[in-house]
């Protein structure tokens, strides 16, 4: 049985992009429907150049060394993994115009929206989560 | 066992080993098994959850040095 998974993006940390990718990418290769909203700083995970050098929170930098360890794919690896596997990407118009922020500064394939764009999504959603 | 399609997933870490599974189990048919091997030491109990959300079979699980090894047949 598909479900809907509803999650709201809205810190734009490494961390937090690897929070929100891996579970994202696990629900959608789990058959589930998922439609993620990018919000104030969570619009650096799906902008084309920030989503390259997200920041590790400061006196955890020693992480670095753990991820390339650990072989986890980098942001812009999961974040396309997460659109191949039909994951929808939301971003903020309203959080847009407040960072000077314009459509094409952002990755491909994303849409533009309110927050009633995700509400409708969200309000018969199985899962909701904030990141 | 009989094994219609192999997929080495070792090394890689989480989401990668299901995501690759799903991608495999795609090109299978309903009744067609799987072979995973993975190292990623979650895999265990995640596999074993997207089998099961999935509606496939996991006929067989094993470890051997490290590596985690599913055979799954498709629902």
């Amino acid at each position: 049985m598909s479900k809907k998974v509803a999650i709201i993006a809205s810190n734009g940390g490494l961390f937090d992009a690897y929070k929100v990718f891996n579970i994202a990418t696990a629900a959608a290769a789990t058959e589930q429907e998922v439609t993620i909203f990018f919000t104030f700083e969570g619009l650096n995970l799906i902008h084309k150049e920030a989503q390259e050098e997200l920041p590790i929170p400061a006196g955890k930098e020693h992480f670095q060394e753990g991820f390339t360890k650990a072989n986890v794919p980098t942001i812009p690896e999961l974040s396309m993994m997460a659109q191949e596997l039909g994951v929808k990407f939301i971003g903020c118009q309203m959080t847009m115009d407040v960072m000077g922020l314009e459509k094409d500064q952002l990755i491909d394939g994303i849409e533009v929206g309110g927050a009633v764009t995700f509400l409708e999504y969200a309000k018969d959603a199985d899962i909701t989560l904030t990141f | 066992m009989n094994t219609d399609k192999f997929l080495d997933a070792k090394g890689l870490a989480c989401p990668m080993p299901i995501v690759r599974t799903k991608k495999a189990m795609d090109e299978l048919s309903s009744g067609q098994v799987l072979e995973v091997h993975a190292t990623d030491k979650g895999a265990k109990n995640d596999i074993t959850a997207w089998v099961q959300s999935g509606g496939h079979e996991l006929l067989k699980q094993e470890e051997e040095n490290d590596v985690l090894k599913f055979w799954i047949q498709k629902g």
